[in-house]
C-alpha cells in the first residue's frame, strides 16, 4: 500500500511574526527541509499542501487548497481529491519531529480505524497534524470543514487509533517565537523531565483551585513551563499578561528550568 | 524600609523612621479603600502578596528613589489581608531637606509600586461579584494609573 505525505506550510503564521516553515533550526537547516527529509524517509510521494503553488525551494509538487482558508481540513480534502489515498499529514510547525517517531507511526499504523494519530503527552487528545487518515476518512474532511475547521474534533470524530508517544515531547509545537525558543533548547539541550515547586497568586490561584505544588515538567525555559500549565489546566492568562520569577527574582520567559527551582507567574499586579 | 503587615498601619511609626532634624520636608502619602471602582460600589478589598519577592522588590523602588531624588530617607508600609472602606492600605512617607524631592520621590514610590510590585486586590462590589483587578497593561510596563 502506497502511503502519500502531505507536509503543511499554508499556515499563516501570525503569533510568529514569521512563517514557521522557512524558520532556520539551531543546526543551520530550515524547517521545512527538516520535515521533507523525514517525508522521503517514510514515503516517495511527498507533496506540499500550501495557499498558492510555491515549492519554497524543496523541488515537491504543491497541491494548492481548493478551498483557501479552510485550514489542515481543506488541505487534506485538496490533497485526497487530488491523488486519492491514505494520507500521512505532517504540521511544519513540528520542530521536534523525528525520524523514529514517523516510523513508530507508520510501524503502528491501523488501517481498519479511521485514523492513527498520537496521543498528546499533557492533555490525551489525539494529535491531528502528524497523524495518518484513511481515504475513507478524508472524504469527511470537507464537509466537517463546513462546520469547525478544529483538525482535533474531526480526529476524534474518526474513532483514531491512539498511540503513545515513543518521544514524550515529539509533537510539542511553536506558535510563538516563545514556544520557538522552548523547542530549540529542547533539540540542543535534551528532553529530561524536571521536578519545580510552583506558587499560585491571584487569579491564577483561583484557576488553579491551589497555592502550590510540585510538578514534573519537560519544559526547558519558563514559558515552555507556564504553557504546559496553562494547557494542562485551562489557566486564563497568556505570557502576555503575565511576568515570571524564579527563585524569587523576576527573570525572563527564556529563563533556564532546572529541577528544584521554584517559579511564580505573576498576574497583573495591584498595590497601593 | 519597606514592609508588609497584616495588620493596620501605624501612619506615625512609618512617618517617624524617615525624620530627622536635617529635613523641612516631610512628605506623606495615605492610600485608603474607596468605596468605588470603575462606577460600581465597593464593599471591602482583599490584598494578597508574593511576600519574598514583593519585599525585595518593594525595597529595590525605595532605594531607586533614594539614589534618584536628593531625599534623606523613604519608607513604605503595605497592608495585606481583608480591608475595610476608609482603611489604610499603603503609606509611603519621604523625607528631604526642601520640599520638591520629597513630593517627587513620593510620587516615583506609589506610582512603581503600582506596577512593579507583586500585590494583587480583590474586591468584592455592592451587586455581589468578586474579581481581581489589575491592569493587564501593567505587566508590560510604561502604563500610567
Amino acid at each position: 500500500m502506497s502511503l502519500h505525505v502531505l507536509i503543511l506550510v499554508g499556515g499563516r503564521s501570525e503569533r510568529m511574526g514569521r512563517d514557521k516553515a522557512l524558520i532556520e533550526r539551531p543546526d543551520g537547516t530550515r524547517q521545512i527541509d527538516h520535515i521533507v527529509d523525514l517525508a522521503k524517509g517514510v514515503s516517495g510521494n511527498v507533496f506540499l499542501s500550501a495557499r498558492d503553488s510555491e515549492a519554497r525551494g524543496t523541488g515537491l509538487p504543491v497541491i494548492a487548497d481548493l478551498e483557501p482558508g479552510a485550514g489542515p481540513l481543506g488541505a487534506l480534502a485538496s490533497a485526497c481529491a487530488a491523488h486519492p489515498g491514505t494520507w500521512l499529514v505532517i504540521g511544519c510547525d513540528l520542530y521536534l519531529l523525528d525520524e523514529s517517531t514517523l516510523r513508530f507511526l507508520i510501524d503502528h499504523h491501523e488501517p481498519a480505524k479511521g485514523a492513527t494519530a498520537f496521543r498528546n503527552r499533557i492533555d490525551g487528545r489525539p494529535e491531528p497534524l502528524c497523524a495518518i487518515y484513511e481515504a475513507s476518512s478524508i472524504s469527511k474532511a470537507a464537509k466537517f470543514s463546513k462546520d469547525t475547521r478544529c483538525a482535533r474534533k474531526f480526529l476524534e470524530s474518526l474513532d483514531p487509533e491512539i498511540l503513545d508517544l515513543p518521544h514524550p515531547a515529539a509533537l510539542d509545537n511553536a506558535n510563538t517565537p516563545l514556544e520557538l525558543a522552548e523547542a530549540f533548547q529542547k533539540l540542543t539541550c535534551g528532553v529530561e523531565s524536571k521536578a519545580v515547586q510552583l506558587l499560585y497568586f491571584a487569579a491564577l490561584r483561583e484557576a488553579r483551585g491551589l497555592s502550590s505544588e510540585t510538578v514534573e515538567t519537560l519544559a526547558c525555559t519558563a514559558a515552555g513551563l507556564f504553557e504546559e500549565l496553562r494547557f494542562r489546566h485551562h489557566l486564563p492568562l497568556s505570557t502576555d499578561h503575565l511576568r515570571v520569577a524564579k527563585n524569587g527574582e523576576f527573570t525572563g520567559w527564556d529563563s533556564a528550568v532546572n529541577s528544584g527551582d521554584e517559579f511564580v507567574f505573576i498576574p497583573p499586579v495591584a498595590g497601593g | 524600609m519597606f514592609e508588609i503587615v497584616t495588620t493596620p498601619i501605624e501612619t506615625d511609626a512609618v512617618l517617624a523612621s524617615v525624620e530627622d532634624p536635617t529635613c523641612g520636608g516631610l512628605v506623606l502619602f495615605e492610600g485608603r479603600v474607596r468605596n468605588h471602582h470603575l462606577g460600581r460600589d465597593v464593599l471591602r478589598l482583599e490584598y494578597e502578596a508574593y511576600d519574598r519577592l514583593a519585599l525585595t522588590e518593594g525595597q529595590r523602588i525605595l532605594e531607586e528613589a533614594e539614589a534618584r531624588f536628593d531625599i534623606h530617607a523613604a519608607a513604605c508600609t503595605h497592608r495585606i489581608g481583608v480591608l475595610e472602606i476608609g482603611d489604610i492600605a499603603v503609606v509611603v512617607a519621604v523625607s528631604s531637606a526642601h520640599r520638591d524631592a520629597a513630593f517627587d520621590a513620593c510620587r516615583f514610590i506609589i506610582d512603581e509600586l503600582k506596577v512593579r510590585v507583586p500585590i494583587w486586590k480583590r474586591e468584592t462590589y455592592a451587586d455581589g461579584k468578586v474579581e481581581w483587578t489589575g491592569c493587564e497593561h501593567c505587566a508590560r510596563r510604561g502604563h500610567a494609573h
